[in-house]
């Protein structure tokens, strides 16, 4: 078992993430991560998911959804074979932040901030996400939301 | 132009697929569909169950090769269709469902009979389609139609909210429709055609395999003249029975679970298996890593995801079976001239099957009216061309095994889903697809019972079909299996007293007769098939009678067993 991206580019229309999302239940795989945006003026988006699967499962899963009407193309890939990026909007509670240019907050963008709390956006592959959450005390962040990997193949 | 209700859309759409015939129920949800109907010249076959009705058009489609049509208001007539609806889509079989559904305003509402019937049945259909205003209908049903037909067959959902066909529109029907994401044809790759025509001119002791991709697009005639100029011998899957003429000497007849012998002998000692429109499923090969392990496999099928799915194979061909065969004829064609009938495989083929004319399988019932001997007068009395469905069980199996198909598109049964109660439905939409012919429906108690208010259709539609029903007053195939698996131990699978199946026809208003003889047995087919009504034939018979050959589940195909346990010999 291994992370794995599935990417799949499908119709933009009503029940097809659904479609998509049935099979890989079908198959008992838990998505880990999956963003899903318009591309090619509006007409197709592309779903990414990361799952954690056996090669085996995922070339299997990648054929049956090729076969699913509305879906253009699935291809499976390891994460060394894609450029992946990840967003994160983690919302921190000011007072542990020293000011405001903590060395911590090194690599963020602030993108909102109160009297209460400061929120900052972080863009990076999804381990440097995680490294940059761990910067911090988990009781010092008051709401985090990650996009889940999107992801390009290299080359 | 002028407006009309998306009813009426619904109508003038399957008019303009030369839809006939549709099979159905209609209730609050499709009322609008229904009353349109009424003012068109389709001919609507009331169902007792939404269940039979989808195995109507399922058989119909079979049949035909053209969509068959099914009907069914929303809630509980969607949910009956379900099981029809999985038992087409398991065999490729090409249906458009048409259900009617609750107004869009009450969506999500738990409005009365409201049921997310897209949602239930995703898995299960090839796709399904929601027009959600009535100028979505005439494209929204062509590409149904489009959809179920093309490529690999299946069942298509079109679920229309019941406003949506009450909306009087401007509405257009289009020539043609694009399904965007979907190429159900491609062009057939000639390098592999040539390596494929390396293959099998190479090869010393070629085994052909017909699936049912060979009936899908009718590709007789290629399959047959590839066997024939190579003088490969042929096997078939249970769906696939009939790709080849059963009566032909190269045909050996069905692999399997309940194949004949002599084929899941045969298949394990070939150097080259060419395999068309099948997609390797388990009841027909056991083991995947056991079978065929020896020889190199071609694989042709039109549906991509097949290929190394189950079994790994040397070459696969994308296409259109028809297609592809013919041009692997034609590269034949350019290398070799017709095999002579004498080599050392073929002589080892005739060599098996003499070894294996005497298998207790074969040989061995002694009752006067035994499966076996049940179906050898069968096809005495019955002419070539007669569509024979079953239902499901041991009935089903001795058809596998002693039922010769000698006509293309005359053999309807459930295999990939195995749904009891398929055999009488799909007798009546075999007969509306294909009236001048006899439909016979080859049935065990169990199964009938599942759908025998399809009697009811049948009398009042008159629709003369006759149901023969193997009357073991038991679940016999798992009775089987309980006796040779679980110690005789029986678990839920005997009937008692009832039913009386004459007293039941009778009710119908059907022809019926209980025979106690062969002799009787054939005389009583002979003018079932005779009559305009409907007949239903009851056949008691032991229910300690098991069927072989059998390849136990979760064994190779070598083990396959020919003979009752007091023998039970592996070969
Ligand atoms: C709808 C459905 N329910 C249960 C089964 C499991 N099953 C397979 S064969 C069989 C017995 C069939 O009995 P019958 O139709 O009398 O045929 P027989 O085996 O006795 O010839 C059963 C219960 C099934 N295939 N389909
Ligand atoms: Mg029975």
């Amino acid at each position: 078992m291994a992370l794995k991206i599935l990417s799949v580019l499908v119709e933009n229309k009503p029940g097809t993430l659904f479609r998509v999302t049935h099979m890989i239940r079908l198959m008992r795989l838990n998505i880990e991560g999956l963003t899903c945006g318009v591309t090619n003026g509006g007409d197709r988006s592309r779903i990414t998911m990361t799952v954690n699967g056996d090669d085996a499962t995922l070339d299997f899963l990648a054929k049956q959804l090729s076969k699913v009407i509305d879906v253009y193309e699935a291809q499976t890939y390891s994460p060394e074979e894609v450029t992946a990026r990840e967003l994160a909007l983690v919302k921190l509670n000011l007072s542990s932040v020293s000011h405001l240019d903590d060395k911590r907050l090194q690599g963020a963008r602030i993108v909102e901030t109160s009297d209460r709390s400061i929120t900052v956006e972080v863009i990076g592959t999804p381990s440097e996400i995680d490294r940059f959450i761990h910067r911090f005390d988990s009781s010092h962040i008051l709401e985090l939301a990650r996009t889940g990997t999107t992801a390009v193949p290299k080359g | 132009m002028h407006e009309i209700s998306g009813a009426r859309a619904v109508i003038e759409t399957l008019r303009q697929e030369h839809v006939k015939f549709v099979f159905g129920m209609p209730g609050g949800a499709n009322l609008p569909i229904y009353d349109a109907l009424l003012d068109s010249d389709i001919r609507h076959i009331l169902a007792r169950h939404e269940q039979s009705a989808a195995h109507m058009a399922d058989a119909f489609g079979r049949v035909s090769g053209r969509a068959g049509v099914c009907m069914g208001t929303s809630g509980p007539g969607a949910t009956n269709l379900v099981t029809g609806i999985a038992t087409a889509y398991a065999d490729s079989s090409p249906v458009v469902a048409i259900t009617g559904q609750v107004p869009k305003a009450m969506t999500g509402r738990n409005a009365f009979q409201e049921t997310d019937v897209i949602g239930v049945m995703t898995p299960i259909t090839k796709y399904s389609i929601q027009p959600l205003s009535a100028t979505e209908i005439p494209s929204g049903i062509k590409r149904a139609f489009y959809i179920a037909t093309s490529g690999r067959p299946g069942p298509v959902l079109v679920d229309i909210p019941k406003d949506v066909q009450q909306e009087v529109r401007d509405i257009p029907f289009p020539e043609s429709v694009e399904v965007k994401g979907y190429t159900p044809y491609v062009e057939v790759d000639p390098l592999a055609v040539e390596r494929a025509a390396e293959m099998l001119v190479k090869a010393e002791k070629p085994l052909i395999m017909g699936g049912g991709g060979i009936r899908i697009s009718n590709a007789y005639e290629p399959f047959q003249a590839v066997s024939e100029l190579l003088m490969a011998p042929v096997i078939t899957t249970l769906q696939g029975k009939g790709s080849f003429p059963e009566g032909h000497p190269l045909c050996l007849g069905p692999i399997g679970m309940h194949g004949r012998a002599e084929s899941n002998k045969l298949v394990s000692e070939c150097d080259l298996l060419m395999a068309v429109g099948v997609r390797f499923s388990d009841r027909s090969t056991g083991t995947f890593s056991e079978f065929c392990k020896q020889a190199k496999i071609i694989h042709i099928d039109a549906d991509p995801s097949e290929f190394n799915k189950n079994k790994q194979v040397d070459l696969y061909i994308r296409g259109d079976a028809n297609q592809v065969l013919t041009k692997v004829y034609k590269a034949l064609v350019r290398r070799i001239s017709r095999r002579s009938d004498s080599n050392p495989w073929l002589a080892r083929i005739a060599q098996v099957r003499e070894e294996m004319k005497s298998i207790p399988a074969y040989t061995d019932y002694d009752s006067e009216l035994s499966g076996p001997k049940i179906v050898r007068k069968m096809r005495e009395v019955l002419p070539p061309q007669t569509i024979l469905t079953t239902g499901v069980g041991r009935h089903q199996m001795w058809c596998e095994i002693h039922w010769r198909v000698l006509k293309p598109r005359t053999w309807i049964t459930s295999t990939g889903l195995g749904t009891m109660g398929f055999g009488l439905p799909a007798a009546i939409g075999a007969k509306v697809a294909k009236p001048e012919v006899p439909v016979v429906d080859f049935d065990g108690d169990g199964s009938f019972m599942m759908t025998d208010n399809s009697l009811g259709t049948a009398v009042d539609e008159k629709i003369p079909i006759v149901s023969i029903i193997i009357n073991d007053r038991s679940l016999g195939m798992v009775e089987q299996w309980q006796r040779l698996m679980y110690n005789r131990r029986f678990s839920g699978v005997k009937f008692g007293k009832s039913c009386d199946f004459v007293k039941l026809a009778e009710a119908y208003g059907a022809f019926a007769k209980r025979v106690t003889t062969l002799e009787e047995f054939g005389k009583a087919l002979k003018e079932g098939i005779s009559l305009d009504s409907p007949a239903v034939i009851d056949v008691p018979v032991s229910s300690e009678e098991d069927v072989f050959p059998f390849m136990p589940p979760g064994k190779s195909i070598k083990e396959t067993v020919v003979g009752p346990p007091k023998e039970m010999a592996i070969f």
